[in-house]
């Protein structure tokens, strides 16, 4: 038997983890070997003195043990402090609760761009011919406009042609009799509809 | 069945104040045995003591019946030790002469505390030699040793303490006494 098997098989013996067999061979093997034996006597007393040094009882007397526990129960209050209802609620679902504030960011950065955009400004392919007076655009009669027309904050006043569609957001649209829209009008004043065009519209961009 | 310090557990988790100080008074001499062991210090164990007892006491909520309480709150204080005996300085071996006090030792630069019953038990060298082989053991060498000869855990129950491998507990048991024997030597 190998010295260096010899020397953990004794350790595997003092933690009572050496199977039956593998004792006796280490046995064998103690008695024929000095310098292991040497060795094992070692472990066996250190095993042995480390045990009856760590277990003399006597470290602490009942006044200090009761000293001490007087120290720990004093620290805590009279009540323990009760995680109030929503915490506990907000700990339980933390899914819900992100998308819960995450809402509420959406929200009110929506809310914000919503009430600072009170600037007019137009957009549409053919801007040349569009005559501007303070928040009134307008579309003079006999001249004709190619492409669509977006007007947002102000008044669209509709007296020539416009080959496309009119959208007029947070604004009025006034169409004289010899106007001619060939698309679609639309008037966007609602929160709702103002959103779903901002949105359909940011995504028409990213196609294009 | 649940153990005892489980159900107890979970009264003081409803604010029942008398089970919380019944674990107290189940747990606290141990812990305070095994502090000491671990750091020697009278002062420092009572802290650890009663730190341990805060931090149970703060995730009482968090406590997992699956695991033994008193695999729980051992795993609080040795953790709580070993932090302390890092933060500690670099350790100055006690026996080396000073330079600048000629003929005195370090054992000179401690304050005494003599309060410590081993003050009046370290009478022969062998029990001071035995002292100062335990309290040189490093610190991860230290928990697994204390925790096997003081509080007679098994291998599966100090990993269980430590966190780690019970593969490792062995390799420091083996290793923690190799040092202790290599220490004693002279006097065995």
């Amino acid at each position: 038997m190998n010295c260096n098997v010899a020397i953990v098989w004794m350790h595997d013996y003092l933690d009572s983890e050496l199977p039956r067999d593998d004792v006796l061979q280490l046995k064998n093997h103690l008695l024929s070997c000095t310098a292991c034996r040497v060795r094992y006597e070692q472990l066996e007393r250190t095993e042995a003195l480390m045990r009856s040094k760590m277990d003399s009882p006597a470290i602490m007397d009942s006044e200090q043990s009761a000293r001490l526990t007087q120290r720990i129960v004093s620290q805590f209050p009279a009540k323990r402090r009760r995680a109030t209802g929503w915490t506990r609620w907000i700990r339980k679902h933390p899914a819900v609760s992100v998308a819960a504030l995450f809402a509420i960011v959406m929200f009110s950065s929506f809310v914000t761009m919503w009430q600072q955009d009170t600037q007019l400004s137009i957009s549409g392919a053919d801007l040349a011919q569009l005559v501007i007076d303070g928040d009134t655009v307008t579309v003079p009669e006999g001249v004709h406009i190619q492409g669509d027309l977006t007007i947002e904050n102000g008044k669209a006043n509709v007296l020539g042609d416009v080959e496309g569609n009119v959208t007029v957001i947070d604004g009025q649209l006034y169409q004289a009799s010899t106007a001619h829209i060939s698309g679609q009008v639309k008037k966007i004043d609602q929160a709702l509809d103002w959103f779903w065009y901002k949105v359909t519209q940011s995504i028409s961009s990213l196609a294009y | 069945m649940k153990s005892l310090e489980a159900r107890l557990a979970r009264l003081a988790l409803k604010g029942d104040q008398s089970a919380f100080a019944e674990l107290v008074g189940l747990y606290q001499d141990k812990l305070y045995h095994m502090a000491y062991r671990m750091l020697y210090n009278r002062q420092e164990a009572e802290d650890v003591v009663q730190d341990t007892f805060l931090r149970v006491y703060k995730n009482l909520e968090r406590y997992d019946d699956s695991l033994k309480f008193s695999t729980w709150i051992y795993r609080i204080a040795t953790n709580l030790c070993i932090d302390r005996l890092r933060k500690r300085k670099p350790s100055y071996s006690l026996d080396a002469e000073s330079n600048d006090h000629e003929g005195l030792d370090g054992y000179s630069m401690i304050p005494s505390d003599n309060r410590t019953p081993e003050s009046e038990l370290l009478l022969s060298e062998t029990q001071h030699i035995i002292h100062q082989a335990i309290e040189t053991l490093p610190a991860k060498y230290k928990s697994v040793m204390v925790l096997r000869y003081l509080q007679d855990m098994s291998l599966q129950e100090i990993g269980d303490v430590l966190e780690v491998p019970v593969t490792t507990v062995k390799t420091r048991v083996h290793r923690g006494r190799e040092f202790l024997r290599k220490k004693l030597e002279h006097k065995l």
